[in-house]
Order: structure tokens, then C-alpha cells, then sequence
């Protein structure tokens, strides 16, 4: 009887050998990586508030976009920035595992974005525009005429309200006349997730 | 990797090295090979626009009504990545205003009309002495003011990308003759019948950016070509370098990577590794440029495509409508179904026919219906794993394809589907007739225009947090005034040591000397008395 | 004004999914032919069946998920489902057998999971081991016609005598009684080489097998080896016409040679068949060269698609020796297929001008 030159129980245990120190290596890896995810890792409001689309508009009923991050956090519902819209709320509840909901309409209802424009031979430099303004993009003095400025204007909405001679319009901001593309139509509708989240 | 590790590979590896993936298309060249390269006629009208590169318009200089002359400067460069335009011919210029260019972008752009005269009257061009004794910076300046930009297609300003690669040290140019994509032959064209002014362009350019080796790199089935490349290289220190036949390996990275082995970094330029690649077209344009003077009013442009009775190779004045060129090939307008400008891969279709050829066309292909069909419907992706055998930068279409469907972004950046150079072999190998090109142009403009969306969403919340530290200083600072305006007197006094009680026995002690005094001056007068 | 654009490229290639698979069916017939010539009808019958069958659901579940039928259809994608399964079947199952498995394959396996494309699984290989487990006696007995019950001379199983014992083998109601049939069924049973290894006769059978091999004879014992060389013959005409990758194929084979290799003992009494009984002696071939590599569960990367091979080499060689299920192929594809997307989102080639393979969770460096 001949037996072969390795015994095959001996190949086994080398297998298992193999086995074990590529399980071991895996396993390290795994490891490493998932310490490297921690440190990268955000709190919830700070990504919670990078979803949020940051126009400042207060139309959620809080004072800026990173209090409602924290209310929402605390369990607000997701639903109340017309801003963002659908995309917000779909991208909002994937992030927090919560079932999406249509935009709530007692905040508004989503609206293409467009910058305030002052007309101006009609202001009368009251400067409650420039008080209600978030983000400082209208100036002007006292008495003076005011304007603002389009390429800062994150269209919240909130001076057009304060005007007393409503001299401010919403502009739609005319795209640049580059031509896009377009996936191609059968995509669209059929695989469109946001339609199909809600 | 720095760059003495770079020359040191280069110096050693270069061969014809393999690239990744890519393609074997019909090439369906020699349709257009069968005549010699003919100067076109000059039509009635030229169009010129403003922008035929990539970068910022040239200004124009002259004026509607203003007879030109062939040669003569039209409009000038305008900050740094502009080249100038010349006039093609001799004439009137008809308008200067907006005209369909071809483009996927704006479908129109400023042009300057040129209504010619048909006498061709040149400004007397400037001899130069031996174009050896110039300066390298001296003959960057005559290639910038002869308004040559890359005539491979991609059309960035080739003095430009000189001057940034003498900034960065070469090693080696490349000028790329290779001419992969299926129906263009202008390169080879040129090679066959004017070798030696393309070797001698090389030369130039290799001077230019003083380069330490020069190699032409061509694919090995333009016999014709090898030949006559073989026969100008004999006297020069340029060498040849023959490539395998395989779409896209004239690509800019593609080259680099068959001819040194290296891959240019996802984040780099090619000159990082000390390498150039200009076009066969450019160095013949550029040799023009600076043995005869002459700028770039002409190219040599391929017509093809079955509904053309005599496809060739033009020498085409730029600004020549691409309807006139193909009726100078007698183009069959009931089989012609549709227009392309490049080659089947690459090349962008036409709208129109009224478009002006501009230094970037190096092809129009007439499409007829029995050579490029209607798009199939798109089937079911079976994940037969052909496209990312076919991808030249190694990607992995299919998954590629599958996020992009959903519009997953994220996993989009993470498969670097920033590196898809759009040349479109996926597309091509595709068995289920899926327009994988078109998906990838889509997903990338959503993700620029995320990212844009993103910047400006950082822009605002650092304004609104501006904003409220502004309103919260104000509030402090009124306070604080506030506050000050009680305090002030106060603290101003005890800063100099000064308290009220002292003061009074101050203002005591003064009413005293005083009173003092006083009494003094008196007993005095009254003693003199 | 807004034109719809076509994108580039405008040209294609030639090579379209329903000619892929019409050659990948092509490219069975010479495994399949030789398996009549050795075993006799009963794969065409198994086929044909499943081939109708196929059609026939197919078309009824895209009506009912509201698709296109024509243009469905005629991706052949069914097709190649149906022939895959009536090769894997044995000969001589009875035909409600053949559509119990072919349904499974093509409801479940297939269009629950959304159709081409979307089945995670092998769906012929689904409906063989949703047969496996619900039937082990009829999938593990293969009926082969012989003169065992029929005293005729010349018997061939090509023959007429053959081709009757074939169709009341799968058409038992053909049959004017019940005991003809039994008496088929039980003088015709007999098992495949692997079992008869793993059951019994091991040394007999082996020694014979690596000794004096009629290789050419026509006889059902030999007709293993000859229809795996038929099914190698496919594949590499799949590999020549680049259907397929070498990468699952060569991973596969490889594996399995390797392991048996290593593990045969010769004259020991611990044997777990040779070499050249794993390859050559079950359904290695056209495991490894048509049902590993069907494209739509299989791991799609090259690196992916060796160790995706390796996988199912593994677990073919695992099966056979240790498990309780003798035709382990089914089994190991779908494992593999377990695995795919897992190797399909680890291991992804280096891209070109990047140090290393993208890696999940990586962060991107931005601006």
C-alpha cells in the first residue's frame, strides 16, 4: 500500500491553518475600518442640517435652518421645509429611518428657486428689508435705495414681507444656457426613487 | 512620485506598452483614403466664431463693414485661455452676432461673418528668419498670435499648455498620430502626403517646450503613413513609435499610458509626469506657423459617409458651412439622414447643417440609415461584463450604470465616474443596446450640479451665521455703550488717581492759597502806603 | 429650442443579448447530442418541455407585470433558462416534474425578483434545487433506457424500443398499465458515477475508471466522460466567441483539480474519488462553463470572478465529498451567487490613475 507523499489529513489541517489567519487578517481589517467610520462620523444635527437646503427662510416655524435640525432630532417631523422639498424629506428620512411624508402645505408649498430683486425707483429706504434679511445680502443706507445682492440671495422669501411699498419681486433665476443631458427616458418615472418614496 | 523617479521610467519604458480595455470598431478609414487631400473652394459666406477652443472668446477688432484681408488678425485673444481668429480669405465682414455653432452647449455663439470676395488677397505675411535662432519664448509668442489651438478635437489653447509645461519641466512629447476612432483619416492623410512639415512641427514644438525626446506615435495599420514618417525621420532626432490598432488608445491618457506605461494621476495632468501630447494636426499647424507665418485659417477635415458619392480628406478653410462641404462631395440628400462632427464615438451630432467647420472638426460624417440605424430600445442589463472588459480607464460600466439609474451619487464619486473619458466602447460592446455614454453625461452633470448646490448652501449658512453673530454683537455692543456712558466718568477719574474727596480738599487748599495771596497783596499795599 | 440629442457613440457593435444567447444554446447541442446518443431521448424530452413550458410562463408573467411582450421575449433569456434546466434534469423524469421545476425557475427564480437582469440567483439552477429538496428520489435516480427490460437485439437507446422507454418514462399516462411502468422505472434506475463512488463499490469503480476506460465505447457508463467533453467543447467555443470570461471557467476547474489532488489517496480506503472522476464523472463542465457563468448572478469584476470560481470549486468539491447531496453544482452556483454582489462591491479593479481600488466607506477627497 502506498501512501501519498502528504497525508491528506495533515492537508486539511493546513487548509484550516489557511482559513483561520485569512479569517484573522479579514477580521483586522474590518476592524480598522470600522474605527476609521467612527472618527469620520458626524453627529446626527450636523448631518441632519447638511440635507437641509440652508435658505434660512424660517419657514418651518424655527428660526434658521440648524434649529430645526435640533427639533428634528428631538423628533420633529421631517415635512416642514417647502424649500427642500420632496428630495429634502426623501434624503432627511433615509438618513434618520423614518417613513417620508408629503410636504406639510401649512409651510408652504415647494417653489423653483428664485432671488428677491429690488425695484428700485420704488424703495424708499425703510432698511426693514435689510432687518430681515438672514444672510445680509440686501444693503443700503437709511433713506437711501436698497438692492440686493443676487449672487448672495438665497430666495427665503423674508424681505418681501417686511416691504412697505412692496417694491420686491422673486426673479427665477434663468439657467445658464448650457444644454444637459438628460437620462435616458426610459428611466424616468419607472426608477424615479422619490416619486416611488412617497 | 517625483519627477526624477517619472524621466528615469520613461527613459526606460519606452515601447508600445498595452492599454487598459478598449475596442476593435470597423475603422471603415480607407473610404476617405482613396484621394489626395484637396483644398476646398471658398464659399460665399464664412462663419467665424469667437470661441472655436476651450477657454474665454477672442474680442473682435473689426467692425461690420471693414474689408479684411486673408491673414489678417479678426479678433484677438482675450485673457488667458483665448486664442485669437484670422481671417480665412479675403472679404467684407457681413455681421458680427449670434449664429448656430455646433456644440452640444450653447447652440448659438458670437461669430463674425465673413462675406468673401472670392480674390483671396493676403496681408504680406512676416518671413521670419531661421525659426532655429528664436528663443523658445519667442516661438511660444508666434504660435499664441497664429491662434492654434489642439486640432485633435479637444481644442485647448496649444500655447497655453506649452507655456505651462516649459513652467513644469518635459520629458518627453508626444505627438499623437495614432487617429484611433473609426471614419476620421485626416491625420493619416496628412502624414502620407506632408510627413516631412509634420516632422519638422515636432521638432518645433519639441524646441518650444524643450523636451528631452520626441516620439511620433501611430497605429501600425496606416502603412502609407509609417512609410513616408519613416523616410522625413530619418534626419531627425524624433523618433516613431508604431501602436497597436485599438480604439481609444489615441486618447490623451490612453497614449501616455501605451507609449511610457505610466498612467497620469485621476488628479494631475499629464505634464505632472513630465509628459506633452499635441496633436499630428497641431505640429502641422504649428510648423505653418512658424516657417511660413501663416495662422490657422485652414484644416485638413475628413468627409465620409455612405451618402457621399467622392468622400476625401479636404484642406478646409475654418468657417466654411458644413453643408457646403458636403455638397462639394456630392452628397446624396435622400439617403442622408443626419450629420456627425468627429467620429462615430466621439463625435457630436448635428442639429444643423448651416454650422460652421471650426478648427476642432476634424470629421463630418453624412449618416445614412443602412450605416447608422435608429437607436435600439434599451433591454435588460445582463451583466455580461463586456463594457468593462471594453473601458480603457479600467471602471466598472455596468455598476456604473446601475447607480446611475437610481441617481445614487455617492456611490457614483466612489466609482470614480470622474475618470470616464466618455469614450463610449461600453457603449459600443453593449449587447442590450443600453446608451451607457449618455447616463454617465447625466449622472456627472447631477453631481456638478449637487456639489454646486452644496457650495452655495455652505455659502449661505456661513452668512446666516454671520448674520447672527452681527446681531448679537449690535445687541452686546449697545449694552456695553450703554453701560459705558454710566461708568465712564468714573473710571476715567480713577484711572488718573482721582477721587472726590481729595479734589475737594484740592479745590479747598487752591481757594486758600488764594484767599492767601490775596490777603498778603493787601497788607502789603497797605504797608507801602 | 430643445432637440433631442443623440449621445455618442453613434456606432455599435455587433453582438446582441438575444444572439448572445442563442449561442450560448449552440454552444450546448454538442453536449447535449452526445448525451442522446449515450442516454437517449430523455434530455431532449426534459428540453422540450421545459423550452414550451418556459415560453408559455414567461409570456404569461410579462403580460401580467404589463410588459412588452414581443419585445421581451425575444431576448431568448427563457430560452437558455429552460435548456440549462432540461440539460440539468435527469433523463427520464416524469414531465410534471420537469414543470414543477421549469415554474419555480421561472416565477420565482426569475420574475419575483423583476425579471432579466434582476434574479440574484440562477434561476434554472433555483428550480433544480427547489426539485432537489421537494423530490430527493426522482432527482437523484437517473433512467437510462438499456435492454434490461426489453429482451431486444441490437438494442440501441436512438432506437425505437429506446425512444418508448424514454417518453413512458416522462409520460407514465402513456402507459396501458401501471406495472409497465413500474417495471420501467425500476429496471432503468441507475445512479451516476459520483454516487455509486460515494455510496458503494469505490474501489471498483475507481480502479476501473482509472484503469481500462472504453472511453469510446458506447456504453452508459462511459457516456459521463463523453458528454463533459461535449459541454468542454461548448465552453471553449463560448470562450473563443467571447461570450464568456476565462476567469469563472479556469477558477473553477482549477479548483476542484486541486483539491482532488490533493485529498486522493491512492489505495487508501478513505477515497474520495479521482481527479478525473470530479472532472469528468458529474456535471462539472457545464457547471463551470454554462451555469456558474451565466452574467446576471454572477460576480462581474475579473478578481470578482476568480474568487467567485474558487467559491464554487470550493463548494462543489465540499458537497461532493462531505455533504449529504451528491450533484453538488446546483448548490455551489447558487452559494456563489450568494457571494457575488459582496465580491462585486470589495473587489473592484484599480481605476486608472489611482494608487488603489476604490474601497467602501473610503472618503473622497473634494475640491
Amino acid at each position: 500500500m502506498t501512501y501519498p507523499l502528504v497525508d491528506w489529513v495533515s492537508i486539511q489541517a493546513l487548509l484550516w491553518l489557511l482559513g483561520l489567519s485569512t479569517l484573522i487578517v479579514l477580521g483586522l481589517k474590518i476592524w480598522r475600518w470600522l474605527r476609521q467610520q467612527r472618527v469620520q462620523q458626524r453627529s446626527v444635527v450636523d448631518r441632519v442640517n447638511y440635507l437641509l437646503p440652508q435658505t434660512q427662510c424660517g419657514q418651518c416655524g424655527y428660526p434658521g435652518c440648524l434649529p430645526y435640525a435640533r427639533e428634528i432630532c428631538r423628533g420633529e417631523s421631517i415635512n416642514k421645509c417647502p424649500p427642500g422639498g420632496t428630495e429634502t424629506i426623501v434624503r432627511l428620512a433615509k438618513l434618520l429611518n423614518r417613513a417620508p411624508s408629503p410636504l406639510n402645505p401649512a409651510h408652504g408649498e415647494f417653489k423653483s428657486f428664485a432671488v428677491a430683486a429690488i425695484r428700485e425707483a420704488e424703495c424708499v429706504g425703510c432698511t426693514k428689508c435689510i432687518q430681515a434679511c438672514p444672510i445680509d445680502a440686501i444693503i443700503g443706507g437709511s433713506k437711501l435705495m436698497h438692492t440686493v445682492i443676487e449672487k448672495e440671495c438665497s430666495g427665503c422669501d423674508l424681505c418681501v414681507e417686511p416691504c412697505p411699498v412692496d417694491c420686491i419681486d422673486m426673479l427665477a433665476i434663468s439657467s445658464p444656457a448650457t444644454f444637459e443631458w438628460t437620462l435616458p427616458s426610459t428611466v424616468i418615472g419607472a426608477y424615479s426613487k422619490l416619486d416611488s418614496a412617497l | 512620485m517625483n519627477q526624477l523617479q517619472h524621466s528615469r521610467k520613461i527613459a526606460r519604458k519606452l515601447r508600445a506598452h498595452r492599454i487598459f480595455g478598449g475596442i476593435k470598431p470597423l475603422a471603415l478609414k480607407a473610404r476617405s483614403l482613396r484621394s489626395r487631400i484637396m483644398p476646398t473652394p471658398i464659399p460665399e459666406m464664412l462663419i467665424l466664431p469667437l470661441l472655436q477652443h476651450q477657454g474665454s472668446p477672442a474680442a473682435p477688432i473689426v467692425n461690420v463693414g471693414d474689408q479684411v484681408l486673408k491673414y489678417q488678425l479678426l479678433a484677438a485673444a482675450e485673457g488667458p485661455l483665448s486664442v485669437p481668429v484670422h481671417a480665412p480669405t479675403s472679404g467684407e465682414i457681413a455681421a458680427i452676432t449670434d449664429a448656430p455653432v455646433p456644440g452640444h452647449g450653447k447652440q448659438s455663439q458670437r461669430c463674425i461673418l465673413l462675406r468673401a470676395d472670392g480674390v483671396d488677397n493676403a496681408i504680406g505675411l512676416l518671413l521670419l528668419p531661421d525659426h532655429r535662432a528664436l528663443s523658445h519664448w519667442q516661438l511660444l509668442e508666434r504660435v499664441n498670435a497664429a491662434g492654434i489651438c489642439g486640432l485633435g478635437g479637444a481644442g485647448f489653447p496649444t500655447a497655453e499648455k506649452l507655456r505651462s509645461s516649459i513652467e513644469r519641466g518635459i520629458e518627453l512629447l508626444i505627438i499623437n498620430g495614432a487617429e484611433c476612432e473609426p471614419y476620421i483619416s485626416a491625420d493619416e492623410a496628412l502624414i502620407r502626403e506632408r510627413a516631412a512639415a509634420v516632422v519638422s512641427g515636432a521638432e518645433i514644438l519639441q524646441s518650444i517646450c524643450l523636451a528631452d525626446r520626441c516620439v511620433i506615435a501611430i497605429e501600425q495599420d496606416k502603412h502609407d503613413a509609417l512609410k513616408q514618417l519613416r523616410h522625413s525621420l530619418e534626419s531627425s532626432s524624433v523618433e516613431l513609435l508604431e501602436l497597436p490598432t485599438k480604439y481609444p488608445i489615441g486618447g490623451e491618457k490612453q497614449i501616455i499610458q501605451a507609449v511610457t506605461g505610466l498612467e497620469v494621476p485621476h488628479d494631475a495632468l499629464p505634464m505632472d509626469i513630465g509628459v506633452l501630447v499635441q496633436n499630428a494636426g497641431t505640429a502641422y499647424a504649428v510648423h505653418d506657423a512658424i516657417t511660413e507665418g501663416k495662422p490657422c485659417i485652414s484644416r485638413i477635415t475628413t468627409l465620409t459617409g455612405t451618402p457621399l458619392q467622392t468622400p476625401k480628406n479636404f484642406e478646409a478653410l475654418i468657417g466654411t458651412p458644413v453643408s457646403f462641404m458636403f455638397e462639394l462631395c456630392g452628397i446624396e440628400e435622400s439617403r442622408h439622414t443626419g450629420s456627425i462632427m468627429g467620429g462615430s464615438l466621439m463625435g457630436l451630432e448635428l442639429v444643423r447643417t448651416d454650422v460652421p467647420l471650426i478648427k476642432t472638426s476634424n470629421c463630418l460624417i453624412a449618416k445614412s440609415r443602412a450605416e447608422f440605424p435608429e437607436a435600439k430600445p434599451e433591454q435588460a442589463c445582463i451583466r455580461c461584463g463586456f463594457c468593462a472588459t471594453a473601458c480603457p480607464a479600467r471602471l466598472l460600466p455596468q455598476q456604473l450604470y446601475a447607480y446611475s439609474r437610481n441617481q445614487n451619487l455617492e456611490q457614483l464619486e466612489q466609482l470614480n465616474l470622474a475618470d470616464c473619458i466618455e469614450c463610449g466602447a461600453c457603449d459600443y460592446v453593449c449587447p442590450s443596446h443600453i446608451p451607457l455614454v449618455q447616463y454617465y453625461r447625466a449622472s456627472k452633470q447631477a453631481i456638478s450640479s449637487r456639489d454646486q448646490q452644496r457650495q452655495l448652501s455652505a455659502h449661505w449658512q456661513r452668512r446666516f451665521q454671520f448674520h447672527q453673530y452681527r446681531l448679537k454683537k449690535e445687541a452686546d455692543g449697545l449694552q456695553e455703550e450703554e453701560r459705558a456712558h454710566r461708568i465712564a466718568p468714573e473710571a476715567a477719574h480713577q484711572a488718573r488717581g482721582f477721587s472726590r474727596d481729595k479734589a475737594r480738599q484740592e479745590i479747598a487748599a487752591a481757594v486758600e492759597r488764594v484767599a492767601t495771596r490775596r490777603r498778603n497783596t493787601i497788607a502789603s499795599s497797605r504797608e507801602s502806603d | 429650442m430643445t432637440i433631442a440629442l443623440t449621445s455618442s457613440p453613434m456606432q455599435h457593435g455587433q453582438l446582441e443579448t438575444n444572439r448572445l444567447m442563442l449561442l450560448v444554446i449552440a454552444a450546448c447541442l454538442p453536449g447535449v447530442g452526445i448525451g442522446t446518443w449515450f442516454f437517449g431521448y430523455g434530455i431532449i424530452i426534459n428540453i422540450t418541455l421545459a423550452v414550451l413550458a418556459a415560453m408559455v410562463l414567461e409570456a404569461m408573467l410579462l403580460t401580467l407585470r404589463k410588459r412588452d411582450l414581443k419585445f421581451y421575449l425575444s431576448d431568448n433569456s427563457a430560452l437558455v433558462t429552460a435548456v440549462l434546466f432540461g440539460i440539468a434534469m435527469p433523463p427520464g423524469s416524469p414531465w410534471w416534474l420537469v414543470l414543477a421545476g421549469i415554474a419555480f425557475a421561472i416565477v420565482i427564480g426569475k420574475h419575483a425578483y423583476g425579471g432579466l437582469g434582476q434574479n440574484a440567483f440562477n434561476p434554472a439552477m433555483c428550480g433544480y434545487l427547489f426539485l432537489l429538496l421537494s423530490f430527493p428520489l426522482q432527482m437523484t435516480s437517473w433512467h437510462i433506457p438499456s435492454d434490461a427490460i426489453v429482451d431486444a437485439a441490437n438494442f440501441s437507446p436512438l432506437g425505437w424500443q429506446g425512444l418508448r422507454q424514454s417518453m413512458l418514462l416522462s409520460f407514465p399516462f402513456l402507459a396501458a398499465d401501471a406495472a409497465t411502468v413500474q417495471a420501467t422505472i425500476d429496471g432503468l434506475a441507475m445512479a451516476t458515477p459520483l454516487i455509486e463512488s460515494k455510496m458503494a463499490a469505490q474501489n471498483a469503480l475507481l480502479t476501473a475508471r482509472d484503469t481500462d476506460l472504453p472511453l469510446f465505447a458506447r456504453s452508459s457508463d462511459t457516456g459521463w466522460e463523453m458528454v463533459n467533453i461535449g459541454y468542454l467543447l461548448g465552453g471553449l467555443l463560448l470562450l473563443y466567441k467571447r461570450i464568456i470570461s476565462w476567469h469563472i471557467p479556469v477558477s473553477i476547474i482549477g479548483t476542484v483539480t486541486l483539491l482532488s489532488l490533493l485529498m486522493y489517496a491512492p489505495g487508501s480506503t478513505s477515497i474520495v474519488g479521482t481527479t478525473y472522476l470530479h472532472l469528468f464523472g458529474s456535471a462539472t463542465m457545464i457547471g463551470a462553463f454554462f451555469i456558474a457563468t451565466d452574467p446576471v448572478s454572477a460576480a462581474t469584476s475579473n478578481l470578482g470572478r476568480i474568487v467567485y470560481g474558487i467559491i464554487i470549486g470550493v463548494s462543489i468539491y465540499t458537497i461532493r465529498v462531505w455533504g449529504s447531496y451528491v450533484d453538488s453544482i446546483a448548490i455551489a452556483v447558487l452559494f456563489g451567487n450568494f457571494c457575488a454582489p459582496l465580491l462585486d462591491h470589495y473587489l473592484r479593479p484599480r481605476v486608472y490613475g489611482h494608487q488603489r481600488a476604490p474601497l467602501l466607506g473610503e472618503k473622497r477627497r473634494t475640491g
